[in-house]
């Protein structure tokens, strides 16, 4: 049976899309790459077989989505994010504002302790205006139909009805630096510099660049707050209950089907081809791939007009974010929670500097989650284009100095190891599709978002070839695996 | 030391140089060239129309596209077909943008299979490349590597002939072939600017003058004549051809949308094939415009002699008529409004006429509409009487023959 | 009524101040503007540092003063001349050079003799860049409306601000929205290869900033530099007749023609507040003045935090002014020369010595410049903007000497340990040993040198933090949100009291656009 929707990409976005498809009566085919649906939500088994969630150490479906759907998802648990101080201090920082996070705080500052409760408050109105905008469709500008402006005229009412001290803290603070922002709360460097690596994880930026007080709300936002969410058996839940629901609805998820062209006929979709040769027709296809991919490689710019073929080629992509994963004896000495290398904001800003001319950071911002025996390491900056070295050579550079970094906190880890696996970001790019292994198939940067995702005059996920459209984390919503621009995308399907 | 701050000498520039009698040079593409080697015109300009003018043209923007996808490119840059273009064929296009409107205009030689020579009046290779994108195809610019002469009028083919090895009798309107003169190698095209019976040679920057010479000494007895670019700006508006940023404005040097003209508007509806298989920039739009029809289109204005007369009769005074092509805006009215503006107007020696190139609006760009242009006489505004004609104002039987 | 009640007091004679002071007296009112030093002009000075070589100290250039100012006051016929810089150029490290022209066709074939392709891509950035700063340009000469105000004067100003923008089109409105976020690394990459055509492009987006060209939101002061009145010209800029003070005498004299007054030697101590009001001003020699308005075209710190009493403020806005970035980051080196310094790339005088030069190999070096500012470091390889006035305007040195300005970045307000003479010296050598690179006989040339450090620009010229425009060129500190949110229309909290500097809308440059608005919005409250 024809379908009426094939969808590329069996991640969170793409399931989702898929599931709003098949919940309104449509026939959806989801095909995936790997043999593995979840995307860069999955948990996966390495070496000696020892599973793990891979790219995300946590994670959230948005919460109207699951009960959209109707999906039953796994519970999880918002971990407090400790930063581990040098001379083995810690700080451990929650957004609820308990007791132990106030004492943390107030023992590096009694002044910042007083201050948290008003910042955690000040983040969530924030990340709750993002979480608004995302859900807002951001039309193709300057000439916006009535029924198109009527949401955004709901969200900028939403602001203003913040009153307009916070509507302009929150403007203000989009194009911020995560510095600045702290600056203007905290006093202490360790306070500014842990909440800066939030801003900064998974971005190629530092602390000190203009816009990373937009990317600590988006951060804030999908964790809800600035610890991992912990998935309860793993992420890869989410993406089984995905499966589960769209398979109830009489969607279809095809495993090892990688599609390599999208078939065209004069700037409109008729189908796609497989790897292995095989065809199969819809007149309309969703990607949940990246744009950059979806449109330079599986549609192929000569199918496409020159100036956006130029706007896709520009989607700043440059993924930073290496993974060195570890199994070890179980004797790793790491206390629960998300623990961070991030002592100081300069610490922070010096890895990132690395970053801008090709090299790997040898001080690496790292984020470390331990599960039993297996412990992660998210490191961070690693970028996709080295200048003198490339990925072969500079493999073992990195795994040495994750493990030393992570050592250099907690000392009886490097004895505990087993078995390293690592990613870099050429494996991501290989292994999980992600062009230039940028897990947000487009950086969040400020000339990035919202009208601007993924490319200006782009937002609507719509594309120049009739019948494609783009539901990937690289398109307005995106940016983390909330599922959220599946949604939006989803939506606009059904309308047109 | 600072070369860059001089302009740029063509190949023949020495020869140039020494017959240029009036020192009037232009600035063409970065290029000084003459602008006419005579204090007038009028030797220049009937040299082309019944004789053999010799025409430097070497500042055209030149280049080579080869490789697998060397069609495909063309097929994908421009609205012709490029599929139906054989080897030594020679094609005339524009090519747009997005929202199809021109960009630039030049010609396409088929060279071999893989193999195109592209000519343009704007750096281009930009453009080229950015359309280029995902193909195997090599884009190399010759512009200053490659010499170009133009040799126009009906005595033209009679001159080649006695200079080139081989005859040039066989050699069809817009086709090209490669012989040589002396012992430097030419690639010859049936192509030129004038609307006349005319060719446009092209080779190596370095052998360029042997072959000028060559021409000058074996068209003596033909009268060829060098020829400056203002002459042949008087002929290119009687044959109905028209000039990027004088005629139309290239779509990216355009300040607003209304500045941008598509290849329908401009008459060129016999050069874009929307009959053909794929995507080529700007179908869309085009195809909408062909729906839809033009908002305005180019057309030819004549003015009525006797009408023009009677104006400058009222101040006691005969016609006075610029004697060169005019690049310089007029209004065109009709019913009392204005309905487009003449974007270059000359007067035709060979047609005794008055002539215009015009924008103009639908539905007075329907040929015979009775409009009126604005003219200038003793210091007043005042309005001949003209009509909307078809293009080309002159076309010789032999043109094409 | 005394000598000292006047219509309107207009704290600082720099080019917004005697601006502002010029259009109130244009309007009729009876005006003093009062000044700290003993000269007018603020950071738009000249002034003989070395006996016979006179120097633009601070401020060097002009391309944005609004040219219905020149027009209004009149002040061609008070002596102003803009004479074009024709030409900028940036020494390469191969001993080559990249240079531009003001006219098109050099500049091309200059440039692709470095690039072909950047040759091209340039003519359309140029006209991209410039249909960008015709779009945006009308934006600048706006009193920007507040987005949370219901009044129906702000409301109409949004509507009439969203009409502007659906009057532009879909490739117009997304080129601004992207320039105004993007980094300036990022924006010239899609363009260019060349590396030293981007560095010296980056550098227009970071003068005056706290930001390496990697940062976003530079872009956005690229566009900024790029709106130069001097149409057609590669980068427009232009130097004043006499130096940049030239520009300020000028305005001096048409305000005084006009009617003001202007006292130098009187620094403001206070502004003296009755019943709610702003009712003049206290000095520190104790005089006291009246007047209706009192107008502060000093910087944001000092015309909130220094002038007046935060009782009078409330504490919110003094919050945001605390929280206002001022951070200088550039220098200026002056130096008075007794030839023609030498470029290795431009041996003896070329024309290209009339033009800017530009220390500016490439993004990264610019990009490494900044990193060591933001770890509080002056930059060891700094971006070097040079021009040698003398060569344009023959009255600034004696015949045959030079004078040459050199606008230094990276350089923090806020060094590690502080600006002493020790560090200022070795700041002073860093930038002689970085032009040393490109012309070696700099040094021996060296007649005299004044190092201006960003706590130098504090001291002399009386600027919080030392920073070019009063207040960084951040995306959170412009349009509605300079100097503070619900603030930007030239009034402040305080009913009698206005602002109207490089601090205020439209920002910095010698631009004259605040001081201009902020009067137009003084006499449009006047009653």
């Amino acid at each position: 049976m024809a379908s009426d929707v094939i969808i590329i990409g069996a991640g969170l976005n793409g399931l989702v899309a898929a599931n709003y498809l098949a919940k309104a009566g449509k026939r959806v085919l989801v095909l995936e790459r790997r043999a593995v649906a979840g995307g860069q939500a999955v948990t996966e088994a390495f070496g000696s077989g020892f599973r793990l969630d891979v790219l995300h150490a946590g994670g959230q479906l948005r919460p109207d989505i699951v009960s959209d759907l109707g999906l039953d998802v796994p519970a999880s648990r918002s971990e407090p994010l400790i930063s581990v101080l040098p001379g083995g201090g810690q700080l451990r920082l929650t957004a609820d504002s308990d007791d132990r996070t106030l004492a943390s705080i107030g023992s590096v500052s009694k002044r910042d302790a007083e201050r948290w409760p008003g910042f955690v408050a000040f983040m969530s109105e924030a990340s709750g205006f993002l979480d608004a905008a995302y859900r807002t469709p951001m039309p193709r500008l300057p000439n916006v139909s009535f029924s198109e402006g009527l949401p955004l005229a709901k969200l900028a009412m939403n602001l203003r009805q913040l009153g307009p001290r916070d509507m302009f803290r929150v403007i203000r603070a989009l194009p911020m630096s995560a510095l600045e922002l702290t600056e203007e709360w905290f006093e202490s460097d360790a306070v500014r510099a842990a909440i800066g690596a939030v801003a900064v994880h998974g971005a190629t930026l530092g602390p000190m660049s203009a816009g990373t007080g937009y990317t600590l709300m988006h951060n804030w936002l999908n964790r809800g707050g600035l610890g991992h969410r912990r998935v309860e058996g793993g992420v890869g839940r989410i993406a089984d209950a995905l499966v589960a629901a769209l398979k109830a609805r009489g969607g279809e998820v095809r495993l090892s089907a990688d599609v390599k062209r999208i078939i065209l006929d004069d700037q409109t979709v008729r189908g796609v081809r497989l790897a292995n040769g095989e065809e199969i027709a819809a007149s309309t296809v969703m990607s949940a791939a990246d744009p950059r991919h979806t449109l330079l490689t599986l549609v192929g710019a000569p199918e496409l007009p020159p100036e956006f073929v130029w706007a896709a080629q520009s989607i700043k992509m440059r993924g930073s974010v290496a993974k060195v994963h570890l199994l070890t004896d179980g004797n790793h000495g790491l206390p629960a929670g998300t623990l961070i290398v991030a002592p100081s904001v300069r610490y922070v800003e010096r890895a990132y500097d690395a970053a801008k001319y090709g090299q790997v950071s040898q001080q690496p911002y790292l984020e470390i989650t331990a599960d039993g025996a297996v412990v992660s390491l998210h490191y961070q900056f690693a970028p996709y284009a080295l200048r003198e070295r490339d990925w072969g050579q500079e493999r073992a550079v990195l795994e040495r100095s994750a493990v030393d970094t992570a050592a250099a906190a907690f000392p009886q880890l490097r004895s505990s190891i087993r078995e390293i696996k690592s990613l870099t970001p050429l494996d991501l790019e290989r292994t999980y599709g992600l062009t230039e292994g940028d897990l947000n198939h487009g950086q969040l940067i400020l000339d990035q978002m919202f009208f601007m995702r993924p490319m200006p005059g782009w937002s609507t996920h719509k594309t120049p070839i009739d019948g494609l459209f783009l539901c990937g984390s690289g398109v307005h919503g995106g940016g983390g695996i909330s599922g959220a621009a599946g949604r939006n995308a989803a939506k606009v399907v059904l309308k047109a | 030391m600072l070369s860059t701050l001089e302009l740029k000498v063509t190949p023949f520039h020495e020869r140039t140089s020494r017959l240029s009698v009036a020192q009037n040079w232009r600035r063409w593409a970065g290029y000084r060239v003459v602008g006419s080697y005579d204090l007038s015109l009028d030797h220049e300009y009937w040299a082309i129309r019944d004789r053999a003018a010799l025409i430097d043209v070497s500042p055209l923007m030149k280049y080579v596209i080869e490789g697998p996808d060397a069609a495909r490119l063309l097929h994908r840059l421009t609205p012709r077909d490029i599929d139906r273009m054989t080897v030594g064929q020679v094609a005339y296009t524009g090519w747009c943008d997005e929202e199809g409107k021109l960009i630039d205009d030049g010609t396409i030689s088929r060279l071999g299979p893989q193999h195109f020579r592209l000519t343009a009046a704007e750096p281009s290779l930009r453009w080229l490349s950015m359309n280029a994108v995902g193909m195997d195809v090599r884009i190399t610019e010759l512009t200053d590597q490659v010499a170009a002469l133009s040799l126009q009028g009906p005595k033209s083919r009679a001159v080649l002939n006695r200079v080139c090895k081989d005859k040039l009798d066989g050699l069809k309107y817009f086709r090209w072939m490669n012989t040589s003169v002396g012992n430097v190698p030419i690639s010859v095209s049936r192509t030129g600017y004038t609307g006349d019976l005319g060719f446009e040679l092209w080779m190596e920057a370095d052998q360029a003058l042997p072959v000028w010479d060559a021409l000058m000494t074996a068209g003596d007895d033909y009268g060829i004549t060098p020829c400056g670019i203002l002459a042949m700006d008087m002929a290119r508006v009687e044959a109905g051809l028209f000039m990027l940023d004088v005629d139309y404005t290239a779509a990216p040097h355009a300040w607003i949308e209304g500045q941008k003209s598509s290849p329908l508007e401009m008459g060129l509806d016999w050069a874009v094939n929307l009959d053909k298989k794929g995507y080529f920039v700007g179908r869309r739009a085009l195809e909408r415009e062909k729906r839809e029809g033009s908002a305005w289109r180019m057309v030819g204005i004549e003015v009525e002699w006797e009408g023009l007369e009677r104006l400058f009769a009222e101040v006691g005074l005969p016609p006075q008529i610029p004697s060169m092509a005019v690049r310089e805006s007029r209004p065109i009215m009709c019913d009392g409004k204005q309905v487009g503006y003449a974007s270059t107007s000359t007067w035709s020696p060979v047609l005794k006429k008055y002539i215009a190139l015009a924008h103009v609006q639908r539905p007075y760009y329907e040929v015979g509409t009775s409009v009126l242009m604005e003219v200038t006489v003793e210091h007043h505004r005042k309005y001949a009487p003209a009509k909307v004609v078809k293009l080309p104002f002159y076309e010789p039987a032999w043109k094409k023959k | 009524m005394s000598v000292n009640t006047y219509d309107a007091i207009v704290i600082g004679a720099g080019h917004n101040g005697l601006i502002a002071g010029a259009y109130l007296a244009r309007a009729g009112k009876k005006v003093v503007i009062l000044e700290r030093r003993e000269i007018v002009g603020g950071a738009a000075v000249t002034e003989e540092i070395f006996p016979g070589y006179r120097f633009s100290e601070f401020s060097y250039v002009v391309s944005l003063l609004r040219p219905e100012i020149i027009r209004d006051l009149e002040l061609p016929r008070h002596g102003l001349k803009i004479l074009p810089l024709p030409s900028s150029v940036t020494p390469l490290d191969n001993g080559d050079y990249l240079a531009a022209w003001a006219d098109h066709e050099p500049t091309r074939r200059e440039i692709y003799r470095h690039s072909p392709r950047d040759a091209e891509a340039m003519d359309e950035y140029s006209r991209v860049m410039a249909r960008a700063a015709k779009a945006i340009k009308p934006v600048l000469s706006l009193v920007p409306p507040d987005p949370s105000s219901m009044s129906v004067r702000d409301m109409l100003g949004l509507l009439r601000l969203g009409k502007y923008a659906k009057s532009l089109s879909e490739k117009e409105l997304y080129r601004i929205a992207k320039l105004v976020t993007q980094s300036s690394a990022d924006l010239l990459n899609e363009w260019f290869e060349f590396d030293a055509l981007k560095g010296t492009k980056s550098a227009s987006g970071i003068i005056g900033t706290f930001l390496g060209p990697h940062s976003p939101g530079t872009a956005y002061v690229l566009l900024h530099h790029y709106m130069g009145e001097i149409d057609g010209a590669f980068r427009a800029w232009g130097f004043a007749k006499n130096g940049t003070g030239g520009v300020t005498a000028a305005i001096a004299a048409s305000a005084r023609a006009l009617g003001a007054e202007i006292r130098t030697n009187a620094a403001v101590k206070q502004v003296i507040v009755k019943g709610g009001r702003a009712a003049g001003v206290a000095l520190e020699n104790g005089d006291e003045l009246r007047a209706k308005v009192v107008l502060s075209a000093a910087d944001p710190k000092r015309t909130f935090l220094g002038f007046v009493e935060s009782q009078y403020l409330p504490d919110e806005f003094v919050t945001q002014i605390k929280s206002f970035r001022v951070r200088g980051s550039s220098g200026k080196v002056n130096i008075a020369l007794s030839a023609l310094p030498q470029f290795t790339c431009l041996p003896g005088e070329s024309p290209l010595h009339k033009g800017a030069i530009s220390i500016s190999p490439s993004i990264d070096y610019i990009e490494r410049a900044y990193d060591e500012a933001k770890y509080g470091q002056f930059s060891k390889n700094p971006y070097i903007d040079i021009i040698i006035p003398s060569m344009i305007d023959r009255d600034m040195a004696p015949p045959g000497h030079h004078v040459m300005s050199c606008f230094v970045q990276y350089a923090p307000y806020d060094i590690e340990g502080g600006w002493d003479d020790q560090k200022r010296d070795a700041f002073g050598e860093t930038v002689i040993r970085t032009l040393e690179r490109y012309a070696p006989n700099i040094r021996r040339i060296i007649v005299g040198k004044q190092v201006i450090t960003p706590k130098d620009i504090e001291r002399i010229a009386g600027i919080t933090g030392g920073n070019i425009f009063h207040g960084e060129l951040l995306l959170h500190q412009l349009f509605f949100l300079r100097p503070a949110p619900q603030w930007a229309d030239f009034r402040t909290p305080l009913p009698g009291y206005y602002f109207g500097a490089s601090g205020a809308h439209p920002g910095g440059g010698v631009m004259g656009a605040a001081g201009k608005l902020a009067a137009h919005e003084v006499l449009r409250d006047w009653r």
